[in-house]
């Protein structure tokens, strides 16, 4: 191989490896993730604390939705609902638009700032 | 000289080939590194993952999370719970203790048998304040109809004729009951926490280790988190959106008899709530605006966070004093908030809360 072929080569390795480490979802502080039914909040979770991914399975009134947690980040993986409109959304990170199920009616939402991790309310 | 040339030529190459793989290893290596194992379908292992399902039903929704839950577990707990309700409902024609209470008396399965036994085993322990002979009263002010109003003082006398939960006949060896003319039961006090520490022991009884349900608004768990700490609960604040503050729990409950939670307000302004004193017959004003007792058992923390509230204070410090099995937050009316000692370490202040004072209730 030329020197400057290899040089080449080398120069972008280097650009797609650092590519592949700023792609890694950014760790932001105080993210929580909510996940609606039917209007009301059954699960939560602070995003930036997830450890390792692990999925979460909810049974709508037309079928099912599996929601995978990672750190920093929640998507619908599967789901049975026709359109697969929540599949298709793909990741959230960060507050703004919510992954929405209608079938199911299922909503993940993301809200900045919450001060503590809670697991429940007792009210 | 063509033939060294060639021989460095030759050299030149194999070294750039070598040298190529090598770079190619290691720079796998470095981007795999930087990655971490998340690009990686490594999740860890199944006794981690959380199953959730949620239930309407006692005329509210419950929330069960379980840790290394099979779904076929998730489903016992929601059919218990459904079981639970067609016996126990009040206003459902088809539930045993509307049969009872249409007929005055008659058999009744275990479920059932048991909140009898809860009721007036609370009834005593509480001098009556838990009464589950009540439901007259609260259905005379509207709030099982929601048509509220606030009836006349020889109304709620000739009601409270008929509240005493110890005119209640049980016998055990028969799983009978028997109520005078008038008198009718009503375990919408005591169900939930009782379907709680049903479903927890499903869960416990599958293996699972670690579960959280939440059975409007009632959280009862089972064991720690799968990370070894504790759940935290927040406390409801009575006056708006957040939590004032939080309570560790591992195992325990957390339950909350909130004023706040139903009330109505008459032409005047004045609120009227739904926790009603058993004694006077209106609405408990003993300075209280919301009590959370975290005990070991959903039933006792039902039974008790009413009876606190209708206490007050006072009252309610003496009989934490006489009793310790159990912790609790106290909110007045005014905003003063209290806490029994067993949680001075334990309760924290939520950001907005965190200039505010706490007062310990000490032995």
């Amino acid at each position: 191989m030329k020197r400057t072929k290899l040089w080449s080569l080398i120069f972008f390795m280097i650009l797609f490896g650092s590519a592949i480490a700023l792609l890694k979802p950014v760790k932001s502080s105080g993210t929580t993730a909510k996940i609606y039914r039917d209007g009301v909040c059954v699960y939560s979770v602070e995003l930036s604390g997830v450890k390792a991914p692990y999925t979460l399975r909810f049974k709508g009134e037309n079928g099912y939705n599996t929601v995978l947690v990672e750190n920093g980040r929640i998507c619908v993986c599967e789901a049975d609902c026709p359109d697969k409109i929540c599949v298709h959304q793909g990741w959230i990170s960060e507050s703004g638009a919510p992954v929405v199920c209608l079938p199911n009616k299922l909503v993940i939402k993301i809200e900045k700032g919450a001060a503590q991790d809670i697991d429940g309310v007792s009210q | 000289m063509q033939s060294s040339n060639y021989f460095s030529e030759v050299r030149h190459k194999r070294y750039a080939e070598v040298s190529v793989k090598k770079f190619l290893i290691i720079w796998l290596l470095i981007i795999t590194l930087l990655s971490g194992c998340s690009t990686q379908a490594s999740y860890s292992g199944v006794h981690e993952e959380p199953v959730s399902e949620t239930v309407f039903a006692m005329d509210t929704v419950m929330q069960l999370t379980a840790y290394g839950a099979e779904a076929v577990v998730m489903d016992e707990a929601k059919k218990r719970i459904l079981e639970l309700e067609g016996l126990l409902s009040t206003t459902n024609t088809d539930s045993e203790v509307y049969g009872i209470n249409q007929k005055k008396s008659g058999r009744v399965s275990p479920d059932t048998a048991s909140l009898i036994q809860a009721g007036i085993k609370y009834g005593d322990i509480t001098n009556g304040l838990l009464d589950v002979t009540v439901y007259p009263l609260v259905r005379e002010w509207g709030f099982t109809t929601n048509n509220y109003r606030v009836p006349d003082k020889d109304s709620i006398s000739r009601l409270l004729k008929n509240i005493d939960y110890k005119k209640i006949r049980f016998n055990k060896a028969e799983a009978s009951v028997s109520l005078p003319d008038g008198m009718m039961m009503d375990f919408g006090s005591l169900a939930k926490g009782y379907a709680g520490d049903a479903v927890l022991k499903i869960f416990s009884d599958a293996g699972i280790k670690s579960a959280m349900v939440n059975l409007g608004g009632n959280v009862q768990t089972l064991g720690k988190k799968p990370d070894g700490s504790c759940w935290r609960v927040g406390i409801k604040n009575p006056e708006g959106e957040n939590y004032i503050g939080t309570v560790l729990i591992d195992g325990r409950t957390v339950i909350t008899s909130g004023g706040y939670e139903r009330y109505f307000k008459d032409d005047n302004g004045k609120v009227y709530w739904h926790i009603f004193d058993p004694v006077t017959g209106y609405p408990a004003k003993a300075g209280l605006i919301s009590v959370s007792v975290v005990t070991d058992t959903g039933i006792y923390g039902e039974a008790l966070s009413t009876s606190l509230f209708i206490m007050g204070i006072k009252e309610a410090s003496e009989f934490w004093r006489k009793h310790r099995d159990f912790e609790a937050v106290f909110i007045s009316e005014k905003g003063s908030v209290y806490v029994t000692e067993g949680l001075r370490d334990n309760f924290s202040f939520s950001e907005d809360y965190s200039g505010h004072t706490l007062t310990v209730i000490e032995q």
